[in-house]
């Protein structure tokens, strides 16, 4: 019933528009964006199947002429010294994010659920006091931090850079998860603690199966985020086969400065869980970031 | 069988005479276990830090990180950077860097939602192209840009040369007249993503009903935008707009990736120009006075995010 009464202004609409230029503004500008997007992604690739040598020419080679895999075989062949610490870079990167993610979900679930249903005094102030958090950059926290580590005798391990991952990352895991709780009715809590479960029990059997979504949203969140950091890494680790992949490739790549198809193939392997990660959970991914700001 | 919020309401009627605020927090205490992991962590990493870089400030510190013979110098750090040359230097860049991304990423990503508002064949492919360059990794994303921009066999500087606009290919990142406009433009590809996301659902928010009646009133599609949906979009545009300009003032790895700063500083901004400071030259105690006022910078800032988030709340009624 709807779609048919809303085709019928929508027909004349399109009659109308064609006179009126916005909507071909909007289409140029899109296909304007879709070039400044992709074009430099399109051109990494087009790098990374290159040879060194067809990579270093001008005019350049706009497709190449031998494509060749040989930057990809080397990056992951756990033979050759550069393969060996690209899959230790990748390995490292890994059980950092994945240990920051369950460690964030962890302590954000129960944080995000008391700042979304209690009115404990302080509850403003405290909300608002991590958020804040996510206002300070790295660099005022590096040096005590760093100082910190020390003292603890955390430098050089991955444990530090989990600890401090986990405290960036929380502020942002509780808005998230906390625009999720405030649109799951408090009335079905009430339902199920009037049929007797306790408040634990309404929580892990009510709350948690709806907020999968936003569980969901926030560890991707905290996975990107710790795959894709940088500068504590960059600071707080110096043992080679410690490094995680961003800082692993800065310096590998600061002593070969000319090896552009290396590089292009490493950034682009970098890349890949990320944004697979992203595209497989889109739907979540896009609804957690606007959930907190825009409700609906 | 009381309730979430039913129970503090009720026990306070109950006892009117005895609703000071520890009897309150003391009626709370079981709420607070329930934030308290996050706040110990936040402590240990948040608090310990803030509190050293301030009292750091104060001091001369040798080189290394044996702090244990700094020198008490007052005030002398901060009359140290408002009186150097660089501070004003890299305050320009920074100026220029956090604005001119903020604007034209929040410009562009805008236009984007709006374009995307409308359905049609490829939306979702088109939206999740758009939004790549902001999850894969800001490294990446620097190095291939340096790679686009290289002064002899960059791709941009080959097609400006094929197009005959210039001689040879230009210099982009190692001139200083170019470099921040050339990073700018590598800044707002990864930023402009997230003022489409959050724009996007903003325009969600705006009633269709809305729309149609102004249609049928003879609106035309600027005045459509301009007096139905501009309005129903102000709050989320306040939002984004305040996140991007922190997170355009608290960049860091696109210079520091791509020129280091460089050349003569004409690419420093503040986050950058303090990195050198701390663990390049070492000076402790000037870098945590920069940190410190940084801070009171960003906590100006701050008050303006917090009154932007809880007057969004407070519409809402949820707080």
């Amino acid at each position: 019933m709807s779609t048919i009464a809303e085709t019928a202004p929508r027909n004349q609409a399109r009659r109308r528009v064609r006179i009126d230029g916005w909507r071909w503004g909007g289409r140029a500008f899109l296909v304007f964006m879709l070039l400044y997007t992709a074009l430099p992604m399109i051109w990494m690739l087009l790098t990374s199947i290159k040879s060194g040598f067809a990579a270093m020419q001008f005019p350049p080679q706009w497709w190449p002429d031998q494509p060749t895999l040989a930057s990809y075989q080397k990056l992951l062949d756990p033979q050759n010294s550069v393969g060996q610490d690209f899959l230790r870079f990748f390995w490292n990167s890994l059980f950092v994010s994945t240990a920051t993610t369950i460690l964030s979900v962890v302590v954000a679930v129960p944080a995000a659920y008391a700042f979304s249903r209690f009115t404990f005094p302080g509850r403003n102030f405290l909300f608002f006091a991590v958020l804040l958090r996510n206002m300070f950059p790295a660099v005022i926290f590096l040096v005590p931090l760093f100082i910190l580590m020390r003292a603890i005798g955390l430098v050089n391990t991955h444990g530090s850079l989990i600890l401090t991952y986990l405290t960036f990352g929380l502020p942002l895991a509780i808005w998230l998860l906390k625009g999720f709780y405030d649109n799951i009715p408090v009335q079905l809590e009430q339902a199920a603690r009037i049929d007797g479960a306790t408040r634990f029990q309404a929580f892990i059997l009510i709350v948690m199966p709806l907020s999968a979504p936003g569980i969901i949203a926030t560890a991707i969140y905290s996975f990107i985020g710790a795959w894709n950091e940088y500068i504590y890494a960059y600071t707080f680790l110096s043992k080679n086969e410690q490094l995680t992949l961003p800082v692993g490739i800065q310096r590998f790549f600061s002593e070969n400065t000319t090896d552009f198809p290396g590089l292009m193939a490493a950034s682009f392997m970098m890349s890949v869980p990320v944004v697979v990660l992203f595209l497989v959970l889109q739907r979540y991914f896009v609804r957690a970031l606007t959930e907190g700001a825009v409700k609906h | 069988m009381t309730i979430a919020t039913g129970k503090a309401e009720a026990r306070a009627t109950l006892q009117p005479d005895r609703s000071g605020v520890l009897s309150q927090v003391w009626e709370h205490r079981a709420d607070y276990a329930y934030v308290l992991p996050a706040i110990a962590v936040m402590l240990i990493v948040i608090a310990y830090p803030i509190y050293y870089t301030i009292e750091l400030s104060f001091f001369n510190t040798p080189p290394g990180l044996q702090l244990r013979d700094k020198i008490f110098v007052g005030f002398d750090n901060y009359t140290a950077i408002l009186t150097s040359q660089v501070f004003w230097k890299v305050t320009w860049n920074t100026l220029i860097w956090t604005l001119g991304s903020t604007f034209v990423s929040f410009v562009l990503g805008s236009a984007a939602a709006l374009a995307l508002h409308r359905e049609f064949i490829g939306r979702g492919v088109l939206r999740a192209i758009l939004i790549i360059p902001w999850v894969i990794s800001a490294v990446a994303a620097s190095y291939i840009w340096k790679w686009i921009y290289h002064s002899d066999f960059g791709i941009i500087g080959a097609v400006l040369v094929g197009l005959g606009l210039a001689d040879r290919p230009p210099n982009f990142i190692d001139s200083v007249s170019t470099v921040l406009p050339s990073l700018i433009v590598v800044n707002i590809w990864r930023e402009f993503p997230f003022a489409m996301i959050m724009m996007m659902a903003g325009l969600q928010t705006v009633p269709e009903q809305l729309l149609r009646a102004a249609k049928v009133d003879g609106a035309n599609a600027w005045q459509r935008f301009w007096h139905v949906t501009f309005p129903h979009l102000r709050n989320v545009s306040t939002i984004t707009i305040l996140l991007l300009a922190v997170a355009n003032f608290n960049s860091f790895i696109i210079p520091w990736i791509m020129t280091g700063g460089g050349p003569s500083n004409a690419s420093h901004i503040w986050i950058t120009h303090i990195y050198e400071l701390a663990f390049g030259r070492q000076r402790w105690g000037v870098a945590s006075a920069y940190s410190v006022l940084l801070f009171l910078i960003l906590m100006t800032l701050g008050y303006f995010y917090v009154r932007a988030l809880s007057g969004n709340e407070r519409k809402d009624g949820s707080a």
